[in-house]
Parts: C-alpha cells; sequence; structure tokens
C-alpha cells in the first residue's frame, strides 16, 4: 500500500505529460505559427539552434515543475505543492472533495500510469491534476478521500484516519450488453466522429485521389442507398465509440460511494461518495425500450457525474437505491400538469411559423407554408407528452416524462439549493404557476401546476431542507 | 384529456406558508440606480440623434428612428418602475426570499442552511445613493437583492451569516446522521397526507422580523 503521508512525487515520465500540457496551453495558433516559422524561415548563423533552444526550454521547464509538484495526504488534506516561478501550496480538505477521476490515455497505458483529476465545489474546472502516477498510488488516494467514511473534526484539529470502506462489484457491461446498448442509441450518435468530414464539406472530394464522383448522372437510387450506408457507417462508429469507452463498464459501491470504471485503450474511473450526488435521471428511447435498458445519470457537484449507459430496470433500482432515492417504480407519480401546456406550446409555434411563412413566402413563394406543419406535430407531441407527464413529492421531487422517449427525474428535497416558483402572464389567467427545485447540479421543474399547489410544494420542500440534517453535499 | 385532469388541493395547513403580504420592498431610492442605465442610453442617443439629423441631408429618417428607440427605452423605463415596485425580500428564521418580475412573477426561496457566501456589493451609483446589493451564493443559483440601504445589508448579511453558521453547528453537533430513506419508507413530510406530522419542530416563520428601513 502507497503511504501517502509523506510528500510524493510524479512519475519522471510526467515531464512528458507536463511539456505537452505546456505546449498545448500555447494555444493553437501560436503553435501553428511557431511551427511554420522554424519550417518556413531561413534559420541561418546563430538562429539555427533556435528550435533546439525551444525544446530545451520546454524540457526543463517542464522538469522543474515535475520536481516542484508533490503531493501528500496529511491531516485530512491533501496538500498540492506546485509552481514553477511561482510556488503555490494547496490544501484540499478531504470532506471537500467531490469527486475523483482516475484516466488511463494511451500513453498512459504504455507506460502503465495514470491521470488522477481532483474536483471540488470551489471551481468550475478541476481543482488540480495529477498527470502521471503509479495506478495503486492513485487507487489509495481515490479510496482515502471519496470513499473513505468521514470522521468528525476533533477540537485539537488532528484528524483520525478515516475509516476505509471496501467496495463491492453492483455490475459489469459484458460485450454483448455493450453491443446492444451501441445497437439501441441513435444511429446518428456514431456521427459524432464524422464531424470533422463535414467541417471539410465540398473540399473532402477534392482531396480524395482521382477527385471523387466527377461528371457522373445522378440517379434516383443513390439517396436511399446513400441513407442506408450512412446509417450503417454510423451504427458501425457507434460500436466502435461505445466499446472505446465502456469497455467493462464497471460500477462498484462502497458504504458510502460509488466508483465508476471503464475504457478500452483509455481506462477512466470516476468516483463520487453517495451524499455529492444531487440529482439521478434516466433516459429510453424506443429501441432502448425495446431491449429493456436505459441511460442512466448520476449528476454530482462539479465535473465527476457518473454516466451508466446500457442499464436494465433492475441495475435501474439497484443505481437509485445506491444513490438514497427511491427506484422510480416504487414511487406514486399520479400528479399531472395542466392541459393548457398543449395551448401554450400549439400556439407559441403558430406565431412562430406563420411570421416566418410570411417572411419567406417571398423566396420559396407556397412552398413556405410547408412551416406550418410545424403546428400539427407541436400539438400531437405536446398532446402525448402531457397526457404521459406525471409528477410526485415525496422524500424527493420526481417527475416522469414519454412522448418518443421517456425520461425520468429525481432530486432528494433535501438536497435542495433554491426553490423558483414563477408566473408568466398566461400562466397568471390559469392560476398555475411553475415551480423548479434547483439543487448543486442541476434542477427539477414542473410546470403547468395549480399556484395553491405550486405554493405547497414549495413550502413543503423549504420545510424538508430545513428539518432534514442528513448532508447534501 | 380536460375532463381527466384533476388536481386536487393539497392540505398543507401544518406547513409555514411564505406569507405574500410579510414581504419587505426595497428602498424607493434603488427606482434611480435602476433608471440610471436607461437615462444614460437614452441621453446617449437623443445626442447622437440630433447630431447625425444636423449633418444628414435628410433630417426625417434618423430622427424617426431616434425617436423609434427612445420610445422603447421608455417601455423598458415603465418595465424598470413597475419592476422596482415588485421587488421585495422576506427574511424567516430558516430561509431568505426574493420576489421580483413584471411579465413574469418570480418567488426565489432559499434556505440559509445552502448558503456558501455572501456578499455586499456597492456600484457608484448606488454609493451615492447610501445603497447596497446583497448577492447570496450556493452551490446552485445565487440570489442578489438589490435595493437595500447599506445598514440594512450589512445587518442583514451578518444575520443570514449567524444563521447559515447556527446550521452548520446544529449539523455538527448531531452525530447521529439519519439514514437515508430505505424504498418504501414513509416520507419525511408527506406532502400528499395532512396527518402526517412535520419530522422536527419549526419555530413559526418571520419570529425574526427584517431590519427597519432606515
Amino acid at each position: 500500500m502507497t503511504d501517502l503521508s509523506t510528500p510524493q512525487r510524479q512519475s519522471p515520465l510526467a515531464i512528458v505529460f507536463l511539456g505537452l500540457r505546456v505546449f498545448r496551453s500555447l494555444g493553437i495558433a501560436q503553435i501553428v505559427i511557431m511551427v511554420l516559422f522554424i519550417v518556413r524561415a531561413p534559420l541561418n548563423g546563430p538562429l539555427s539552434v533556435l528550435p533546439i533552444v525551444i525544446i530545451l526550454g520546454f524540457g526543463g521547464f517542464s522538469t522543474l515543475a515535475w520536481w516542484r509538484y508533490t503531493f501528500q495526504l496529511v491531516d485530512g488534506e491533501v496538500v498540492v505543492t506546485k509552481g514553477v516561478v511561482r510556488v503555490v501550496r494547496l490544501n484540499v480538505p478531504i470532506e471537500r472533495i467531490q469527486s475523483i477521476a482516475i484516466e488511463q490515455q494511451l500513453l498512459h497505458r504504455l507506460t502503465g500510469l495514470v491521470r488522477v483529476t481532483v474536483d471540488t465545489a470551489g471551481t468550475k474546472d478541476v481543482e488540480f491534476a495529477i498527470d502521471a502516477i503509479a495506478r495503486p498510488a492513485a487507487e489509495e488516494l481515490q479510496r482515502q478521500t471519496v470513499t473513505a467514511v468521514p470522521a468528525p473534526r476533533p477540537t485539537d484539529g488532528t484528524l483520525p484516519p478515516p475509516v476505509l470502506a471496501e467496495d463491492r462489484v453492483v455490475f459489469t457491461h459484458d460485450g454483448r450488453r455493450l453491443l446492444l446498448m451501441a445497437l439501441t442509441m441513435s444511429p446518428l450518435t456514431g456521427l459524432l466522429v464524422l464531424g470533422p468530414l463535414f467541417a471539410l464539406g465540398g473540399d473532402f472530394f477534392d482531396r480524395v485521389p482521382g477527385g471523387g464522383p466527377g461528371n457522373v448522372t445522378f440517379q434516383w437510387w443513390w439517396i436511399p442507398l446513400g441513407i442506408v450506408v450512412f446509417v450503417v457507417f454510423s451504427v458501425v462508429l457507434n460500436i466502435v465509440r461505445v466499446f472505446l469507452r465502456d469497455w467493462q463498464l464497471t460500477l462498484r459501491s462502497s458504504p458510502t460511494g460509488l466508483r465508476r470504471t471503464s475504457g478500452l485503450l483509455s481506462r477512466t474511473s470516476t468516483a463520487s461518495s453517495v451524499d455529492r450526488i444531487q440529482m439521478v435521471a434516466s433516459a429510453q428511447n424506443p429501441l432502448q425500450r425495446q431491449a429493456g435498458l436505459r441511460s442512466v445519470g448520476l449528476a454530482t457537484i462539479g465535473q465527476g457525474d457518473l454516466s451508466l449507459g446500457g442499464c436494465n430496470d433492475a441495475q435501474f433500482a439497484t443505481v437509485a437505491t445506491l444513490s438514497a432515492v427511491t427506484p422510480i417504480d416504487a414511487l406514486q407519480l399520479d400528479r399531472r400538469i395542466h392541459p393548457a401546456e398543449i395551448f401554450l406550446a400549439v400556439r407559441n409555434t403558430s406565431v412562430f411559423c406563420l411570421v416566418l411563412t410570411g417572411a419567406l413566402f417571398a423566396l420559396t413563394s407556397w412552398w413556405s407554408f410547408f412551416t406550418l406543419a410545424a403546428v400539427p406535430y407541436v400539438w400531437v407531441t405536446k398532446r402525448v407528452g402531457v397526457a404521459n407527464f406525471r409528477w410526485g413529492l415525496h422524500d424527493e421531487l420526481a417527475s416522469s416524462s414519454k412522448v418518443i422517449s421517456s425520461a425520468t427525474e429525481q432530486a432528494l428535497l433535501h438536497k435542495t439549493n433554491t426553490v423558483h416558483v414563477t408566473q408568466s402572464i398566461f400562466e397568471r389567467r390559469r392560476e398555475v404557476a411553475t415551480v423548479r427545485l434547483t439543487t448543486a447540479a442541476g434542477a427539477v421543474t414542473i410546470g403547468m401546476i395549480p399556484i395553491v399547489e405550486a405554493n405547497a410544494v414549495r413550502d413543503t420542500i423549504l420545510h424538508a431542507v430545513e428539518t432534514d440534517t442528513r448532508p447534501w453535499i | 384529456m380536460t375532463d381527466s385532469f384533476s388536481n386536487e388541493p393539497i392540505p398543507t395547513n401544518h406547513l409555514p406558508r411564505l406569507d405574500d403580504e410579510a414581504f419587505v420592498a426595497v428602498d424607493p431610492r434603488y427606482l434611480r440606480v435602476s433608471l440610471a442605465g436607461v437615462a444614460l442610453v437614452a441621453t446617449v442617443i437623443a445626442i447622437g440623434t440630433v447630431v447625425i439629423a444636423t449633418q444628414a441631408n435628410q433630417k426625417v429618417p434618423p430622427l424617426l428612428i431616434g425617436c423609434a428607440v427612445l420610445l422603447l427605452l421608455a417601455l423598458v423605463a415603465v418595465v424598470r418602475v413597475l419592476e422596482v415596485r415588485r421587488l421585495a425580500y422576506q427574511l424567516r428564521e430558516h430561509d431568505l426570499s426574493l420576489r421580483s418580475g413584471v411579465i413574469t412573477h418570480r418567488v426565489e426561496s432559499l434556505p440559509f442552511s445552502r448558503i456558501q457566501h455572501v456578499n455586499v456589493r456597492r456600484g457608484p451609483i448606488e454609493r451615492s445613493l447610501g445603497l447596497a446589493t446583497l448577492q447570496v451564493s450556493t452551490a446552485g443559483p445565487d440570489i442578489s437583492i438589490p435595493g437595500l440601504t447599506q445598514a440594512d445589508a450589512e445587518r442583514i448579511k451578518l444575520l443570514v451569516t449567524e444563521r447559515a453558521d447556527a446550521v452548520v453547528d446544529e449539523g455538527a453537533g448531531n452525530s447521529e446522521i439519519s439514514p437515508p430513506t430505505q424504498p418504501g419508507a414513509p416520507p419525511a413530510a408527506n406532502f400528499t397526507s395532512p396527518s402526517a406530522p412535520p419530522t422536527s419542530p419549526r419555530p413559526a416563520p418571520s419570529s425574526v422580523p427584517p431590519p427597519p428601513p432606515q
């Protein structure tokens, strides 16, 4: 077991990672200018050593940065000392740490090292990162901080050693589950990988050897064939993406925390304590519904959200229970929203479409009236949405919606940061309102409920927050 | 669909209500702060319109455009006046609420136990009028109460900080942390059942009166 009570230095290979990070921080434009200058400028005489000087400069700076960077766990705080010109000493109490992610990118994997990012509620980005350390040291740090049972701080300021909790595997997704997960995702998800090709646009064929389609006559069957090829290509890309990202997706739990590990080339481990989980959400598209799978998201403060794709109903219920919320099926979601929501959506869409039709009429003549097709679409989807929307207030505020895809959201009342009750002019005329419960990592909004009910929800939430002594962060 | 829709009233009589009458309006001088920006923009536009109109060959178009923009600013000013009239806050023993909005009415409530830090901000116009803005930050959204006198802002800041500290101390003193609710267990404060008492007694609201305006 790694002793973290003494100052730890990163692996010497971290010099390379630090150098790359410093290099990237220069910015793309500056890097391009520098490279062009070195490649194209006539570097004669003393200037010929400029590239060597630059490389040595980066190397020296990175080595100094590596030498200065130490971390240790002492008196319940992670103490990080860093900085080349200005030395910074960072003390982060372990109870303030929201999540610790262990990541192993390709270069890390080749060297057997990992990258650790530590997240607190104090900054929008990560609080600090350790670029390259051995996995046992990283896991020890993760174990002693996020998954450690918090102990009360004595009056003399010292902390007893945290009680370390052993974790157990909740579930692991095998290859078959991953394949099912990839196939049931939207087929367009894989197109994210094709972003650069779209960016190239028409220039793509100019860059293809042979010059592309040339003067070939257009055939009508190119369209369905193109769509099929497009979807198949997208699905294949999606499978590759899911296997790379979620290979051996494993959720582990200890009495106080959850840890998600996954990845084929780049192995990532994200841990968060249960107290820091603010919201539980799930989503299910029609394909996932057929396969009995859904995507589950646990929103935590900061960067450490736990995303668990491909969960079946039993796994979703287990994750909910481990996150200290009630499984959605066990909740009584019997409240509905006012049908005026349909009228509002249809009215707004109609006004927008009419204006758009008028604006486009000069350009496209009668074709512009096709924009009005959005009105019946909105009417149907809103009608279905309002009919299927359910919400309930128990120990948590929960909602469930279903139009084409379905989604659920749950937020424990004692995690509430603020409660809003808002009323637009439209809502005031119908004596309805929108209530919004905001946590530190997301919000649950219930619109179009009677104002009396919205005020009662607000009062109930405030009462729950102010009387519940459970930790919320 | 309308027939099947039902929303029965929820009996929450035992819960402390956020009384709409107990909101305290902000200082009326805040109206000047709120209108200062509009007045500045209007002045610049008026001067610009006159200058352009005198220099241009056709004087009517720039004058018309200038007048339209000034009319729009006048509407903004009217909305600002109504906004300031509606702007009010309420301090209770455990939470802070802000009422705002003209077109969309909004009531934001923030329990003291969720406060991360409190800040008093004073811009140059606010300083000249002796006013201040109280910014209350949480881990989620923040709440800003403008139009407070400086003394009130400092007093509320002190009160809010003390309350937040008291809640933290109370929480620290309670070494026995109640376990998370298990599935199927009755909720802490039953929203649907009026017979269920609150989990712990809570003092009556509004027992801490808001600081008197100076």
